[in-house]
């Protein structure tokens, strides 16, 4: 009797155990390369500086992330999305008195309506046609930043923020760094579990049978819509960020560049997590911006090793290192049952 | 809209994207995919002519000729080295050769910019005989170059398609790949001449152009788009189809700066590219198939 209920109680109450937790591992690998980098960082400014753009580049590779690797669609807005944000931390912190705070609050539901207004727009589109009229969208952003002086301030933009106020508290400039990458740790776990979720396999389902889905009672077009204004306010966040901790916001802070940069990132660090767009951002800051003798070179290296890493390593570096990792746990095996 | 003069610049920025929607019109009647490496080419050969004309005092035909050279050397290593291996692994996926294209556009600016470096390189002219005065305007040697050649390039590629035996194939291979390989026919190899007839219209486009306006290392990605439009807005159904998108696209180009001011022309291809994707994204010519 007591050993037939035994395995019952065990499953209807199992015991917690944290390694069970969805996601956990690439948060604990997170936090631990975050505090690394955090310690490194210390008071160095010039190193503040780096994290900061890094945490830009992460936060815009991981508003991309969603439509772009898990819905299976390329919009390249995202300079828009990031301006947004960015205009809005500078707007709200030079043209009223309200919280700053309210600028990360603002600045992603604009963009986010922004971007369903262009998926409405676009929600026929995929592919080559999708990336064109998004690329559009992007320069004719820029134009519009340019001409609307008396919104944007022009081609000069908007300098002078006030510094953010919590309640109160006015955060360091190292205490803002430490919390824009707790933000960066805290989406990529979320995007994590939003991936393993119902909603996220239904996306990627989406990404590759559409019509299969479709069939199943989903509103594709719905879940597309979703997704994007998912990562443009994300992506709207990782703007309002940098423009905080840059002073200024001008309509050449966000270029394509960051876009295509973007694009790669997730390749780079593998597209099989959230983390690999993240560790994606820290690679690309380091080539592009931190070594001074192949500054010049180190977007060319960056493109150059993407292609590279499309033809040999298509899952990317945490890919790769989990390959690696899987090949080392099963050798010492192999040896005991084999030898 | 009777300032001649503008008519001419309307006409020339038309040939200019015209040729490079012809290009993109090779390479997707011929592999079924579109390149958007063609403005980096294009880029490439009017930048690479002006570097070594002012950088080593090379003869300008000479110049152009390496440049020609050394685009059709990238075009045949965007298709053997990326396009061919991504597709084959990926399969049918769209989404893998799109990124591995806007990959190769990226690389070929940033080595460009990192060969050439970064300033705005006056393009050179092939030929150099005196301005014509024509009807009151006064048309530069480049304009009448380009606008020939354009013409002419038209006429030949249409003759090739239609009468040469690679122009069959090419035909062949575009409406089944399935088939066409099926039949034995080197599909590959006529996806390469595809390619590199692309990177050929693009390289000469892009160094008949230069002079109008100069060219930059970062000049690709727009005239990428805007070859993209002209070939999407001409439709795929005939040879000349992309000229008629091209000139269409040139009068947007010319004309609402000069009406309505600045950076207007950006909202107008916005404004084009969402009508025509959404109501007719297979353009305005289209090849009727009896049923």
């Amino acid at each position: 009797m007591t050993d037939v209920s035994a395995p019952h109680a065990a499953a209807a109450r199992p015991r917690w155990d944290i390694r069970q937790v969805p996601g956990i591992g690439g948060l604990g690998l997170g936090i631990a390369a975050a505090v690394l980098i955090l310690t490194w960082v210390g008071s160095d400014g010039y190193r503040q500086t780096l994290v900061t753009a890094s945490v830009t580049y992460a936060l815009i590779a991981l508003g991309m992330y969603v439509p772009y690797l898990m819905a299976g669609s390329l919009s390249m807005a995202y300079s828009a999305y990031a301006g947004i944000g960015g205009y809005a931390v500078g707007l709200i912190s030079t043209r009223t008195d309200l919280p700053l705070l309210l600028a990360w609050i603002a600045g992603p539901i604009v963009a986010a309506v922004i971007a369903v207004l262009l998926g409405l727009a676009t929600r026929r589109l995929s592919g080559f046609f999708l990336a064109a009229v998004t690329l559009l969208f992007g320069m004719a952003f820029t134009a519009f930043l340019i001409d609307g002086e008396r919104l944007t301030g022009g081609s000069g933009g908007v300098g002078n923020l006030r510094p953010l106020r919590l309640f109160g508290w006015m955060p360091s400039h190292y205490q803002v760094v430490v919390g824009s990458v707790i933000v960066v740790c805290v989406v990529a776990f979320l995007l994590d579990r939003l991936r393993l979720s119902p909603w996220g396999v239904i996306v990627r389902t989406m990404r590759d049978a559409p019509r299969a889905v479709e069939a199943a009672g989903v509103r594709v077009p719905m879940m597309n819509l979703v997704a994007l204004a998912l990562g443009a306010a994300i992506a709207a966040v990782g703007g309002g960020l940098f423009a905080y901790s840059a002073g200024s916001i001008t309509p050449d802070t966000f270029t394509l560049n960051i876009v295509f940069l973007a694009i790669f990132m997730p390749l780079i660090g593998g597209s099989g997590t959230p983390w690999g767009a993240v560790a994606g951002a820290v690679l690309a800051v380091e080539l592009t911006l931190n070594f001074p003798a192949i500054q010049a070179s180190g977007t060319l290296l960056l493109a150059l090793g993407v292609l590279v890493i499309m033809l040999v390593a298509p899952k990317g570096v945490i890919g790769y290192a989990d390959k690696l990792r899987r090949r080392a746990m099963t050798l010492p095996r192999r040896r005991r049952t084999g030898g | 809209m009777t300032d001649l003069q503008l008519w001419l610049s309307a006409m020339e920025m038309g040939c200019f994207f015209g040729m490079l929607a012809l290009a993109y019109y090779l390479v997707q009647v011929g592999a079924g995919f579109f390149n958007f490496a063609i403005g980096p080419y294009a880029m490439m050969g009017g930048l690479c002519t002006s570097w070594l004309v002012i950088e080593y005092d090379l003869g300008v035909w000479p110049a152009a000729g390496i440049a020609v050279a050394v685009t059709l050397l990238l075009a045949a290593g965007t298709e053997l080295g990326v396009v061919r291996p991504v597709q084959r692994r990926s399969g049918g996926g769209e989404l893998p050769a799109l990124v591995a294209v806007a990959a190769v556009l990226f690389t070929i600016q940033q080595i460009a910019g990192y060969l050439f470096g970064h300033p705005t390189l006056p393009g050179q002219s092939l030929a150099t005989f005196d301005p014509l005065p024509i009807g009151g305007i006064v048309v530069q040697p480049s304009s009448l170059l380009l606008i020939v050649v354009t013409v002419l390039t038209f006429g030949v590629t249409a003759v090739w398609i239609r009468a040469t035996r690679t122009g069959r194939l090419l035909r062949a291979v575009g409406d089944s790949k399935q088939a066409a390989s099926l039949l034995g026919l080197p599909v590959n190899r006529i996806r390469l001449v595809a390619f590199l007839a692309a990177g050929f219209l693009a390289a000469v486009a892009g160094l008949l152009f230069a002079p109008k306006a100069g060219v930059h290392s970062l000049s690709g990605l727009h005239w990428s788009l805007s070859g993209f439009l002209a070939v999407v807005i001409g439709g795929t159904g005939s040879v000349w189809a992309p000229l008629f998108g091209g000139m269409l696209l040139g009068l947007v180009e010319v004309f609402l700066p000069y009406y309505f001011g600045g950076q207007s022309h950006v909202y107008g291809m916005l404004l084009i590219a969402l009508l025509f994707f959404a109501f007719r994204p297979q353009g305005l010519f289209v090849r009727t198939v009896r049923a």
